[in-house]
């Protein structure tokens, strides 16, 4: 197979040395895209209700949204919200947590109940025809929870074991640092427990997590798909009018940031080194955030991004670079991620920083710009086609408060950003002397790359 | 090639019932009975003179498109010395074609609003793009190019070598439990090198690749006679078909080589094995079954055993060893686990449960806590409310894959159907096929497919040096 070269190509290859290579057709004209409308109530207890009819699929999402998350944790309480949320999964008063399993997957769903650093997301994803039911059966998980004594342990010990778990990969070790540097003190800056912390929270201490945080006046519901409007509504007003629960309450205050910070650590004889570096950014609700969006597209968000394109396909540092935006309310920040191979570090560190150096310098080109507002355009289409992209683009608005008209107004808020607006951007906003930077790797190889970034 | 973007899943799907004879009368008998809420995916499938596989399924939705292209050429028949190489020349499949330069494809695709990405399987290497609708003739067009004239140079294979190697470090070899259970489980439970080689490959034979092996590999298996080409989305059907014939009606097909015999043979005895993973700080036990023949009754029957026994909380698996017993948080199980579904593969497959669990319970605990919910399905088959609910549980799940990744889903069904059985239109006989599964002979898959003798067990033991990176540098 190795030995027979290809004539065929051979002459491929040099005919575009005869004639210019030719262009691609060009697109039609786009076809309008309309978001599905939604309807929402809010009900007596405060509860605001978003139903949204979507698609074709006879499934329909349901999710509540509590705010229960980390963030509401006390400086000793690190995963208390997670032991809640996971304790929450082991039955209501009424109903034992191996009936409730088999309630939802005898509908074609499953209960998720997912724990944020910002809420604690109660869900699930059922066939249509038993929309109604899944309504009745995820109000009674939510409202009534049983957060028994006898499964305390065995939760925990599973919390314990997925801890122990998630410190043994070297993006998660990664993360925790940047996060502290990040945030210090405050709940987002502490992603572990220590394994003593985890071990010792009582069930009384889980009792009143759950009563403090949960309650109508701190959740939103969300419903999208296939669904009959009226009876879902009824079955909504019936199951949630009655709950009352935990009243709302402000988080903690984010402290100022602080500048440049560095961590290196040891991960003895790693093939590569974990990257994160990044700094605190405004957040949604700031007027320059959607052309922050374009910026990280452009600089490390996107696969043609100026640092996947540098330190990925012309230098083969990495396999997957990326470039995000992490939005909390009141504040976000900006990272950019790489497991870079460990020779390399150094070297990888100085074109990240090349690239944010260029961009605050220089604005790009407008052909160059235009393909990354295209390319959010475009993704933003997609992610708003799917049952859970609509609830949680909704709730994305809902969260930052961003107003009715956020969601049809955004593609034309992308293609008002400038290149003069990505440079300011860039800028105003992403400042290396700012950034910390957290590297997870080989310290006695790793170290005399890094002397530049850790003073 | 695995891009690092994430988006959301879309629900831009199939259409039901009465729906389906809408959009494609004069595919639907017209005795066809109306059926509630049965899948009904409209599928056009041709081929051109020059062999490509055309598979057209059209749904209104969304103003977006996927494009699909798959090649008949998976991880399982890369040259002997050459592990790794499928998956490496996939990722030269972006490095440039006669009429685009390194990185056009993608910028092509970004700058108009759509993603992409590429991946290699046991079965099939894919490439696949999810567009704008008005996007979809520049993107045929660049298929094209590259199914045509792939162009690269040393530069290129040099670059993406060290990328591979990038990704084989970052998901397996700087990674607790990397290659575990989806590499390690069907190089031990296989017999057949085709089925038992290291796919992600020896670093040193990703090194060997030159431009030669390259331009050999895509004359060899890159042609129109080798692939399928699946549209899904928003279309205009004649004018895409128009689109079709003029890019990809020109590519020459070529003499395709006899394909490898995969078969394995039937397992008669387990198989054990371990490893000591320096990365981890809890043990973890890896279990994996040969399967039945794809689209027999057996299979069928498997399909709902899956769901029964591992999928979900209400799982047999989770309900007593984790709920009951608490030998373990979960588990994570499949058939073409880590890779695929039961519906995107061709050769011999592994039915594959892992979990993790504590150093004080043993694996041999947890073994044996298995065997029992094993062997009692074995004799006795599932309850009617089991079997009720595998069912239902298939048919969501079968729903959401379908509409996985903004329609994608649909497409990788029709491509590999396409591509293994000349028979896109199976996509609509798999919820007749669960539906006929009896309790009986559920009983009878179990017995014969579920044997001890036909199982591996693979045990990832914590390493002596103990979880590193706790220590700080500075």
């Amino acid at each position: 197979m190795k030995s027979a070269i290809v004539p065929l190509l051979l002459l491929l290859s040099l005919s575009p040395q005869e004639s210019a290579p030719q262009k691609p057709p060009s697109p039609r004209t786009p076809r309008d895209f309309v978001l599905p409308a939604a309807r929402r109530f809010t009900l007596a207890n405060g509860l605001p209700v978003t139903m949204v009819p979507f698609g074709q699929v006879p499934k329909v999402a349901i999710r509540l949204v509590v705010a229960a998350g980390n963030l509401y944790e006390g400086k000793d309480e690190v995963w208390l919200a997670d032991l809640t949320g996971n304790l929450m999964r082991e039955g209501t008063t009424a109903q034992t947590a191996d009936v409730v399993a088999q309630g939802f997957a005898s509908m074609g769903g499953e209960l998720g109940i997912s724990v944020g650093p910002d809420t604690t997301s109660i869900s699930t994803e059922v066939l249509s025809e038993r929309a109604v039911d899944a309504v009745r059966l995820l109000a009674d998980v939510a409202e009534r929870p049983r957060l028994p004594e006898s499964e305390l342990d065995r939760v925990k010990g599973n919390l314990v074991r997925n801890l122990a778990i998630q410190k043994s990969s070297p993006q998660a070790i990664a993360q925790e640092r940047f996060s502290k540097l990040l945030y210090g003190e405050h709940p987002y800056g502490r992603v572990f427990p220590t394994e003593q912390a985890l071990k010792a929270y009582t069930l009384e201490q889980v009792r009143t997590f759950q009563k403090n945080h949960y309650g109508a006046a701190r959740s939103r519901l969300y419903v999208a798909g296939v669904f009959d409007p009226p009876a879902l509504e009824a079955a909504i007003k019936q199951a949630f009018e009655g709950w009352t629960g935990a009243k709302a309450s402000d988080p903690p205050a984010v402290p100022a940031s602080t500048g440049r910070q560095f961590a290196l650590i040891d991960r003895a004889d790693a093939p590569q080194s974990t990257v994160i570096l990044g700094l605190r950014v405004p957040t949604a609700s700031h007027k320059d955030w959607v052309a922050l969006e374009v910026t990280d597209a452009l600089l490390g968000g996107a696969f043609a991004s100026r640092i996947t394109t540098n330190i990925r396909e012309l230098k083969g540092y990495t396999y997957s670079p990326f470039s995000t935006l992490d939005p909390h309310p009141g504040q976000a920040s900006w990272t950019e991620t790489a497991d870079v191979t460990t020779g390399v570090t150094g070297a990888s560190l100085k074109e990240i920083f090349f690239e944010i150096d260029k961009l605050r310098k220089e604005a790009p080109s407008a052909a160059e710009l235009k393909g990354m507002k295209n390319n959010l355009a475009g993704v933003f289409v997609v992610q708003n086609a799917s049952r859970a992209g609509v609830i949680s683009r909704l709730n994305f608005a809902d969260t930052h408060r961003l107003g009715p008209d956020y969601l049809s107004s955004y593609v034309k808020r992308v293609m008002a950003v400038t290149p003069e607006d990505v440079r300011r951007i860039a800028n105003e906003y992403l400042t290396p002397g700012k950034m910390a930077v957290v590297v997870v790797g080989d310290e006695k190889t790793v170290k005399s790359q890094v002397t530049e970034w850790a003073q | 090639m695995r891009l690092a973007t994430v988006i959301a899943m879309m629900t831009t799907g199939l259409l039901i019932g009465d729906r389906v004879e809408l959009a494609h009368a004069a595919q639907a008998p017209a005795s066809a009975p109306a059926k509630d809420a049965r899948l009904r995916v409209p599928v056009e499938y041709y081929k051109l003179p020059n062999g490509l596989k055309v598979v057209l399924s059209r749904d209104l939705t969304t103003p977006t498109a996927v494009v699909a292209v798959y090649y008949n050429i998976g991880f399982r028949n890369e040259p002997k010395d050459r592990t790794g190489f499928a998956h490496l020349f996939e990722h030269m499949m972006f490095q440039g074609s006669a009429n685009l330069g390194k990185m056009a494809f993608i910028r092509l695709v970004e700058s108009n609003g759509g993603l992409l990405n590429g991946s290699t399987r046991f079965d099939f290497t894919n490439y696949y793009q999810v567009v704008p609708s008005h996007v979809l003739e520049p993107v045929l067009w660049a298929e094209a190019d590259r199914m045509r004239s792939l162009d690269i140079d040393i530069e290129n294979l040099k670059n993406q070598q060290e990328v591979v190697k990038n990704e084989v470090k970052v998901n397996v070899l700087n990674q607790p439990y990397g290659g575990f259970p989806w590499i390690d489980m069907p190089m031990t439970a296989n017999e057949n090198w085709y089925n038992a080689h290291n796919f992600y490959g020896d670093l040193a034979h990703l090194d060997a690749a030159t431009v030669d092996d390259v331009r050999a590999f895509f004359k060899t298996f890159y042609a129109p006679n080798n692939a399928a080409l699946v549209v899904t989305g928003d279309f205009a059907p004649e004018q895409v078909k128009t689109w079709i014939e003029k890019y990809f009606g020109s590519v020459a097909p070529a003499k395709l080589p006899t394909a490898p015999d995969l078969k394995e043979p039937r397992q008669e005895k387990e198989k054990r094995a371990s490893r000591s993973d320096p990365l981890a700080n809890r043990p973890a036990l890896g279990i994996a079954y040969h399967l039945p023949d794809r689209f027999t009754p057996e299979w069928f029957a498997f399909g709902l055993l899956d769901e029964a026994l591992a999928q979900g909380s209400d799982s047999l698996f989770y309900d007593e060893l984790a709920r009951k017993k608490g030998l373990t948080g979960g588990v994570n199980a499949g058939i073409n686990f880590g890779l695929g579904s039961m519906f995107d593969y061709s050769g011999p497959m592994l039915w594959l449960a892992q979990f993790f669990h504590d150093s004080s319970v043993s694996s041999d605990t947890l073994l044996s806590a298995i065997d029992a919910i094993v062997e009692k399905v074995r004799k006795d088959g599932l309850s009617q409310p089991e079997l009720d609910r595998a069912r239902v549980k298939m048919r969501s799940d079968l729903y959401s894959n379908l509409e996985q990744f903004a329609g994608f889903g649909r497409a990788n069904l029709l491509a590999s159907f396409a591509l293994f059985d000349d028979d896109p239109s199976k996509i609509n006989q798999l919820e007749d096929g669960f539906e006929k599964v009896t309790a009986a002979l559920v009983r009878k898959t179990a017995e014969e497919y579920l044997r001890s003798t036909n199982r591996t067990v693979y045990v990832v033991t914590p390493g002596k040096a103990g979880a590193p990176g706790e220590k700080e540098a500075r």
